[in-house]
């Protein structure tokens, strides 16, 4: 700390003369200024309470009587140094000193000397410091008002009123803490605010009450001093009486503003106030607002659009009038017109199984969704009966588990708001039912059923398609007596037998005449003849290839086939 | 019978530090929403952007601010309401002035107001708590410093409309560092 008020004297007398140079270097020893040695003071202190800027020192020259005193500043902003207003010619060991249009927030560096006549005393450098964080708060300004049953308190923060105070940047910042007593009571009251006109309801008339105050300042965490007691008497009972339980509710867009009044030949009027204005110093009696549709009404309610207020926080008071005299005003209602912005209702839909239904639920909207978490309560019940179930969930699609095959059920849902100051909900969404579907145990009959029917019908084609086949493509089975000729060889050889024994065989057939064996195998013979017309070992292959496929080609293909000339050469 | 306050503590303890970290994610939405709307709010004012850029001003914010590196959310909830605090008493100074439309700095006073309220209870509990590290606070003379800059140019052009136009384009663009501010609730 000591190096840097050094190098603030450095920087700063860079500027200056080269002998205030020498006196600046020479810190901390006894200077020999003008010849003559002159001390500077010691144990130099600043001390800023609110605006009260003080400077104290302890003085080396007791007995010299006229050895006076004078301090300089500068502040990081500055270039020279500053005589200290307030804080020259000192011959006392203390001095008031104020700092006009100085940045409070920056550092500054004083430094004080003594001087005699011609001479002076080297400086004394002062570690800086920031006055903002130096100054202590002192005690708040407190001006009362009384009414009957109330006080009106009305607070002015420490220090200068202006906004060269030090103070001057943290208006909106201030709170104050109560204490709070009747004066033939020792029953105390502790209350905190942080609006500039608080009111204190509930009281009795013609009674005496005190208070004492002390500002803080939460975001600095710094509590001020206590402040000297006021005391107040309530006036005596006040014709006509002033209007209680206010009161605001909600009702088709608008709101309805309530309150309690006993006599009925009296008017009423309703005023209203951006709450941000309780934060702003000073009477703010002017900025209080006729609420529309709220003024002469006969009735102890009005109704009032809900766009009187844009939103945020307002005030709402009532006054009741009987031609003659005003009341006071009622006890103020604060409301929040987020308060009163309703959430409307989801909108559901169901798709439902055998045992479990699903229910889908419309998203939150704006704004709500962008704020606040939220839940969902699904409440269901079978429609014969009387028993709800309720679900709360998150998602947006639940399913509900464990229900009756076949049975109707209903199902309703609303929003839960999470963390909002009001626990807001929203009304019911219509309510939607559905039938379940067929139980679980059926639909594995008629799965059962249906396989068992696939089975009987795969059977019932198959041996269709057998008889069919029987009956138009019958198998190849030669007849007996060829049969018992080819008895050396087997059935399949003979399929596969080489078209050179065929030919054998059908020469056979010529040769000897055998008339009957032609005329019964009529195919086989066709088939001869065309091996005869041929007459070449080639078309025996073909013949052999054709009934190998098996199926009974007709004419037709097998002429293509035995014309085409590729396969035989 | 300790064993089972340990539990009950333990559990406590977890549910406030849940129940506060949902809280901040709220007020980051919120303070956004704020933020945006403060911003449109701004843009209405009717300032002379162009009769006024020789009464630009750099009135140096702490760059600390501008471009946070490390920051605790419990600092930043600090920042926030100090800027809000200092924002809402520059322009209740316009409230009476005919340079601006009223309705317009009323409904900024309204939405000002309304998050400095959202954020004062979170406040209020990192007080109580002291989870404030107050070696960190020493950003608030820095930032005060910048506000007071800003009056002292008002004072300074008497509050002429090119005063008001410029502190419109500061004030701004602090709330586009507010928003940045809010990234730390996130932490």
């Amino acid at each position: 700390m000591l190096g840097t008020a050094a190098a603030w004297a450095m920087l700063a007398l860079l500027g200056p003369t080269a002998l205030t140079l020498v006196a600046g270097a020479s810190w901390g020893s006894p200077a020999a200024s003008g010849g003559k040695s002159l001390k500077p003071p010691e144990n130099v202190e600043v001390s800023i309470i609110d605006d009260d800027f003080t400077l104290k020192w302890n003085r080396r020259h007791e007995s010299v009587r006229n050895v006076t005193f004078s301090a300089d500043y500068i502040t990081s902003e500055m270039d020279n140094w500053i005589k200290l207003p307030g804080c020259q010619h000192i011959t006392g060991s203390k001095c008031s000193f104020s700092l006009l249009d100085i940045n409070f927030y920056e550092n500054i560096t004083l430094r004080i000397r003594a001087e005699e006549e011609n001479s002076t005393s080297s400086w004394y450098y002062v570690d800086s410091f920031i006055p903002f964080e130096k100054a202590r708060l002192g005690p708040p300004e407190v001006h009362l008002e009384a009414e009957d049953k109330a006080i009106i308190i009305y607070f002015f923060r420490p220090g200068k009123k202006d906004d060269s105070s030090i103070w001057g940047m943290d208006t909106t910042g201030f709170s104050f803490s109560l204490v709070f007593w009747e004066n033939s009571s020792q029953v105390e009251k502790q209350i905190k605010t942080n609006h500039y006109t608080y009111k204190i309801y509930n009281l009795s008339p013609e009674t005496t009450y005190c208070l004492k105050a002390k500002a803080r300042l939460l975001l600095q965490n710094r509590s001020g001093v206590c402040g000297p007691v006021y005391c107040i008497n309530t006036t005596v009972e006040h014709k006509p009486p002033a209007p209680e339980n206010v009161e605001v509710v909600t009702q088709n867009q608008s709101y309805v503003l309530k309150w309690d009044y006993e006599d009925r030949n009296v008017t009423f009027r309703a005023q209203w106030l951006y709450a941000f204005s309780k934060l702003i110093p000073g009477d703010n009696s002017d900025k209080w607002k006729q609420i529309p549709n709220c003024e002469n009404v006969r009735t102890t309610y009005c109704v009032f659009p809900q766009n009187t207020f844009l939103k945020g926080s307002c005030v709402l008071r009532v006054q009741a009038s009987d031609g003659n005299n005003t009341s006071f005003w009622s006890k103020e209602k604060n409301i929040n017109t987020e308060m009163y912005y309703a959430i409307f209702p989801p909108d559901i839909s169901v798709k439902s199984t055998s045992d479990s239904m699903r229910v889908f639920v419309t998203a939150l909207k704006d704004p709500w969704n962008k704020f606040y978490p939220f839940i969902y309560e699904v409440i269901f019940w079978e429609n014969t009966s009387n028993t709800e179930r309720k679900i709360v969930a998150k998602e947006i699609d639940l399913t509900i588990p464990d229900l009756q095959p076949l049975r109707l059920y209903c199902v309703k849902a609303r929003w839960h708001l999470l963390q909002d100051k009001w626990n807001k909900t929203s009304a019911f969404s219509a309510v939607v039912c559905e039938k379940t579907k067929p139980g679980a145990s059926s639909t594995t009959w008629v799965v059962i059923g249906i396989f068992a029917l696939l089975v009987i019908v795969i059977c019932v084609v198959k041996i269709l398609q057998r008889c069919l086949k029987y009956v138009f493509f019958p198998a190849l089975k030669p007849p007996c007596s060829i049969d018992e000729n080819f008895s050396e060889h087997s059935f399949g050889n003979l399929l596969l037998s080489t078209s050179e024994e065929q030919t054998e065989k059908c020469f056979i057939i010529e040769n000897t005449q055998s008339v009957i064996i032609v005329e019964e195998t009529d195919e086989i013979d066709e088939d001869c003849k065309k091996y005869d017309s041929q007459t070449s070992q080639d078309s025996g292959n073909y013949s052999n290839e054709d009934e190998t496929l098996e199926s009974q080609i007709s004419e037709v293909l097998l002429q293509q086939e035995v014309l085409s000339p590729g396969p035989i050469s | 019978m300790a064993n089972r306050c340990i539990l009950q503590i333990a559990l406590l303890l977890s549910f406030s530090t849940i129940s506060l970290s949902l809280s901040y994610k709220l007020l980051q939405a919120q303070q956004r929403s704020s933020s945006l709307a403060c911003g449109e709010l701004l843009k209405q004012l009717k300032g002379k952007p162009e009769y006024c850029l020789k009464d630009r001003m750099d009135f140096k914010f702490p760059e600390e601010i501008k471009q946070p590196q490390h920051f605790r959310k419990e600092n930043a909830a600090l920042v926030i309401q100090e800027m809000l605090q200092n924002i809402l008493d520059i322009v209740r100074k316009n409230f009476s002035n005919t340079v601006w439309n009223e309705t317009i700095v009323e409904n900024l006073l309204v939405e000002l107001h309304q998050q400095m309220d959202s954020l004062k209870t979170l406040l209020q509990e990192i007080l109580e708590k002291k989870d404030i590290t107050w070696e960190d606070t020493m950003i608030i003379p820095r930032l005060k410093g910048y506000y007071w800059r800003i009056r002292r140019h008002m004072k300074a052009k008497d509050n002429s409309i090119c005063a008001w136009t410029v502190v419109q384009v500061e004030l701004s663009r602090n709330f586009s560092f507010i928003n940045r501010l809010t990234d730390y609730f996130q932490d």
